[in-house]
């Protein structure tokens, strides 16, 4: 029985006080196709073709010398991709709602480009900071909101994509709350059509969001160069 | 969309394994197919019902429960959990129902158009390898018959190589002729020469000659002689003349 609204996020299946929820974050595992034969199935083909078409739009995206990065944001944007849209179903943990997850995957990215970018490319960073064509009276201000944007581009990252996850998961909850207590059969299935509706969206925000938290991070990689 | 098993054929060779264990058990040299055989790619999925369960089981279920065992367990399992409220019935459930609603129809409306379209591609893939493969016979066997052209072509390279010899035969042969003729030539100019040398001088000194002879006659005539000799004719010549 849910204690409170917020407790379907929280991490309950455990063993000896170790959680077992966060396993879920690797259940995307079993859904990526293997191998075996030389002529791909279906699915493998499908598989095949989407993660070719991200290659494409991140090639697009990052400056010749960083294009061997295109594996990693193919492979970022898989797991939250999966993450995601498994987390609707039921009985799975939505492991990328939470900040847990989702800072740690844009905390280490973000300081490693800030090291990387500032370490190796001062003068191209600092360049950065003011974007082209400001008038120069604007200069000192632009510099103080560029720098505040980068500080805050881990933090965004994670947030939008948690926010997100939890937006969606506490309105299928709340929607699905009221199933138990329903007494004619006309406003259930009005209930399961606006569950098939939120259901809909929620799959189309959880690609989203995982290809906008793919795209922004190699964005973020072809600016330091 | 079958992969025919003769097209895409290969040998596998014999591998032979050496012993380099010292223990007891022996390693076959080929693989036991009877008992492992090796793994078919299965074309078609495995055969379902409801969509999710496995027709295996069905007929597993079969002897001891007919036709009906199956559906009757599920049915019977699933009042028995929703009745003692093992499975509550929570907000879960209601997203399970709209999601699986979402699936059914998702998968019966664009379920058979993916198919086909992954269908196609996947057959584009695999007639690749076939055109490639096809084409590599192709190829290989136009070679085999440009090399057997060329093994002929060199084979009259022969009767080239004869005619080419007797020509050069031939032109050494009018060239030592030729060269023959004109040392025969040359020899004649110098012979000539030498001919024409004596002939000269053999004319001069016969001219030599007869001018000394006929000068010391001349020299030699008195002119008593001399007038004597012209009396001579002129009484000649007209004793001779009235005859004419």
């Amino acid at each position: 029985m849910m204690a409170n609204l917020f407790s379907i996020f929280e991490p309950s299946s455990s063993i000896f006080n170790f959680s077992l929820n966060w396993i879920s974050t690797l259940l995307g595992l079993m859904f990526i196709p293997y191998l075996y034969w030389a002529s791909p199935s279906r699915w493998s083909l499908c598989w095949s073709e989407i993660i070719f078409t991200l290659h494409k739009e991140f090639k697009a995206l990052l400056t010749p010398y960083s294009l061997g990065s295109t594996l990693f944001f193919v492979g970022l944007f898989s797991m939250i991709l999966y993450n995601n849209f498994l987390g609707l179903l039921p009985y799975v943990f939505t492991s990328s709602s939470h900040m847990a997850m989702t800072l740690a995957l844009s905390l280490p990215l973000w300081v490693t480009l800030m090291l990387s970018g500032w370490i190796n490319h001062t003068q191209h960073m600092f360049a950065h900071l003011v974007p082209q064509g400001t008038p120069s009276i604007l200069m000192p201000f632009m510099v103080l909101i560029e720098t505040i944007s980068n500080i805050i581009r881990p933090g965004t990252l994670a947030v939008r994509l948690a926010a997100n996850m939890i937006a969606g998961h506490l309105l299928l909850t709340l929607l699905g709350n009221t199933g138990p207590s329903m007494s004619s059969s006309i406003i259930l299935s009005m209930l399961i059509f606006s569950q098939i509706l939120l259901l809909t969206l929620e799959s189309a925000v959880a690609i989203i969001q995982s290809y906008v938290f793919a795209v922004l991070s190699t964005l973020y990689t072809g600016e330091i160069n | 969309m079958t992969v025919s098993p003769e097209g895409l054929q290969e040998v596998r060779p014999l591998v032979l394994v050496r012993p380099t264990s010292t223990s007891a058990v022996q390693r076959a040299e080929q693989r036991d197919e009877a008992n492992f055989p090796r793994p078919v790619r299965p074309v078609e999925p495995g055969k379902v019902r409801l969509g999710f369960v496995p027709e295996e089981w069905f007929q597993f279920l079969y002897p001891k429960t007919g036709v009906t065992g199956p559906y009757v367990l599920g049915l019977g399992l699933t009042t028995f959990l929703c009745s003692k409220e093992i499975y509550v019935m929570e907000h879960e459930y209601y997203t399970g129902i709209s999601i699986l609603l979402m699936v059914v129809y998702a998968v019966k409306k664009f379920g058979p158009v993916i198919g086909q379209t992954l269908d196609k591609k996947i057959e584009d893939i695999e007639q690749s390898w076939r055109d490639y493969r096809e084409g590599s016979i192709i190829q290989v066997k136009e070679s085999m018959e440009k090399e057997k052209e060329a093994q002929l072509s060199a084979k009259g390279q022969d009767m080239l190589f004869d005619a080419k010899r007797e020509n050069v035969a031939l032109q050494l042969e009018a060239a030592y002729r030729e060269r023959l003729a004109r040392v025969h030539s040359e020899v004649k100019k110098r012979l000539d020469y030498q001919l024409e040398v004596a002939n000269v001088k053999t004319r001069l000194q016969q001219k030599h000659m007869v001018d000394w002879i006929v000068k010391n006659v001349k020299g030699s005539i008195t002119p008593a002689q001399e007038a004597a000799t012209l009396k001579q004719c002129m009484a000649d010549l007209k004793a001779l003349a009235p005859k004419a």
